[in-house]
């Protein structure tokens, strides 16, 4: 993604933090797209959440009230990756 | 074939459980190993399990459902986390099957725990008030089996655990799970062991330990877990830590489909029915002067749909081959895995027939099965 705005990528500790989250970002009709862990920054081989730079404060403070926070969010320009701080998280 | 086993597994499963197995075989199963698409509607199929029975059972936290091959290996994961040492004691129910049972005798072998048993009254059933009497400073946890798998008994679970205050309950829901309204098992209990192939209507090979939060934990075993891949040690966060190697994904598929069943009938109706088939079989039994039933005291709403009972003059063995080749009719003899419960009722070691009745059960099938048993009576008596 690099058309002016950046992806933010939130990475999940658990499958079962994933999905979960996945079932209540659905029901809830919150825009994020489903992606395979980058290995820039985790070597896991699961599923990890993308999501508009814009829409990610909002998404991630519902994922905080629900109590299924990742474990951790980069900020994608390009092939750049890099940490990103939201204070729920 | 009258199927009054459903206590040893339930049958038939719903028509869905059969199809959703199917459909889980049909495809890759690989949850959470993997990024593409089959892998994760794999991961999708046990969440929807997971989702499914913390609807049905209360369970307030997925993250802390840990899926095991059976409730077996649940009640033993359940204790592994407790680290018992020379002195510290358990509490137990004297209707315990073995699952229960064996851990806890071999941890009194291997670990210097002292077990306590409370035994069933007069009326065949546990009493809240013998727990509360049972504890001692020692005491780190009462496993209690939730319905006996012999006699139907359910323990009072709730205020079993208000007699206990902080000592954590361990509750085998076995015999419970799908027959009983159990949707705030986590509001009283601590730790609950379920199976998925009897009231849960899945397929044998599923099961699982819900945790509550605090409560210490340790894997039976460790290796592959799709997560921390980077590392040598396996991961300390749920359900990943107690989730050891690829899950029975298919097994969890028909798992999902059965809870989804019980959801959409209701758990209220399902009880209902299965009252109806137990008043039915002991009203009937009315009429079979030979017969004992074990526990006859305990009232239908202080049963799940199980009944052991003895005819004079026959073997338990005897018996049940007879009902199988003259009626058509399965049941199940002996001790039932519960030598504990024989022993309190007095059945030990000759044990007795047991029918239990599951969600297909028809009240006609309960009448066909008091009149074989009154036929059976009369030949020998």
């Amino acid at each position: 993604m690099d058309s002016g705005s950046g992806e933010i990528i939130l990475v999940f500790a658990s499958n079962t933090r994933i999905l979960s989250a996945e079932d209540f970002l659905e029901e809830r009709s919150a825009p994020f797209v489903l992606i395979p862990v980058p290995k820039e920054v985790n070597p896991n081989c699961g599923l990890a959440i993308s999501l508009e730079e814009g829409d990610a404060e909002a998404v991630l403070k519902v994922l905080a009230e629900a109590g299924l926070l990742p474990e951790s969010v980069y900020y994608r320009r390009g092939d750049e990756f890099s940490p990103r701080e939201f204070p729920w998280v | 074939m009258i199927y009054l086993d459903n206590g040893a597994t339930s049958f038939p499963k719903p028509p869905g459980v059969l199809e959703a197995v199917l459909a889980a075989l049909s495809q890759p199963a690989s949850p959470g190993r993997s990024g593409h698409r089959p892998a994760h509607e794999a991961a999708k199929t046990v969440y929807r399990a997971r989702r499914n029975l913390g609807a049905l059972l209360g369970f307030p936290n997925l993250e802390r459902v840990a899926f095991t091959p059976n409730v077996t290996v649940a009640i033993n994961l359940a204790l592994n986390g407790f680290r018992f040492r020379a002195g510290d004691r358990i509490i137990s129910s004297a209707l315990e099957h073995n699952s229960v049972a064996r851990p806890l005798k071999l941890l009194t072998e291997t670990a210097g725990v002292i077990w306590d048993l409370v035994y069933p009254r007069e009326d065949g059933l546990v009493h809240a008030a013998d727990f509360g009497k049972a504890i001692r400073p020692e005491t780190r946890l009462a496993a209690v089996c939730h319905a006996s798998n012999v006699t139907g008994a359910i323990a009072p679970a709730r205020e079993i655990k208000e007699a206990l205050g902080d000592i954590p309950l361990l509750l085998d829901v076995a015999q419970s799970a799908g027959s009983l309204s159990l949707g705030d098992l986590g509001s009283y209990a601590d730790l609950v062991a379920f199976t998925g192939h009897k009231g849960l209507l899945g397929p044998t090979g599923t099961g699982g330990l819900w945790i509550r939060e605090g409560l210490p934990t340790r894997p039976l075993a460790v290796g592959g877990s799709g997560s921390r891949s980077e590392s040598l040690e396996h991961p300390d966060f749920l359900p990943d830590a107690l989730e050891a190697g690829t899950l029975n994904v298919h097994g969890l598929a028909g798992l999902a489909a059965g809870v989804d069943f019980i959801l959409e009938k209701g758990a209220a109706a399902v009880r209902a029915g299965e009252m109806e088939l137990l008043a039915t079989f002991l009203d009937a039994l009315g009429a079979v002067p030979t017969a004992t039933v074990l526990g006859r005291a305990i009232p239908i709403a202080k049963r799940v749909a199980t009944v052991s009972l003895n005819l004079r003059g026959w073997s338990s063995s005897d018996l049940a081959a007879r009902l199988e080749k003259d009626y058509g009719i399965m049941t199940r003899a002996g001790l039932h895995c519960a030598p504990l419960a024989h022993r309190a009722m007095g059945t030990f070691p000759g044990g007795a027939v047991r029918f239990s009745f599951g969600a297909f059960n028809s009240p006609g099938e309960a009448l066909e099965a008091a009149r074989a048993l009154a036929a059976l009576g009369k030949e020998k008596n």
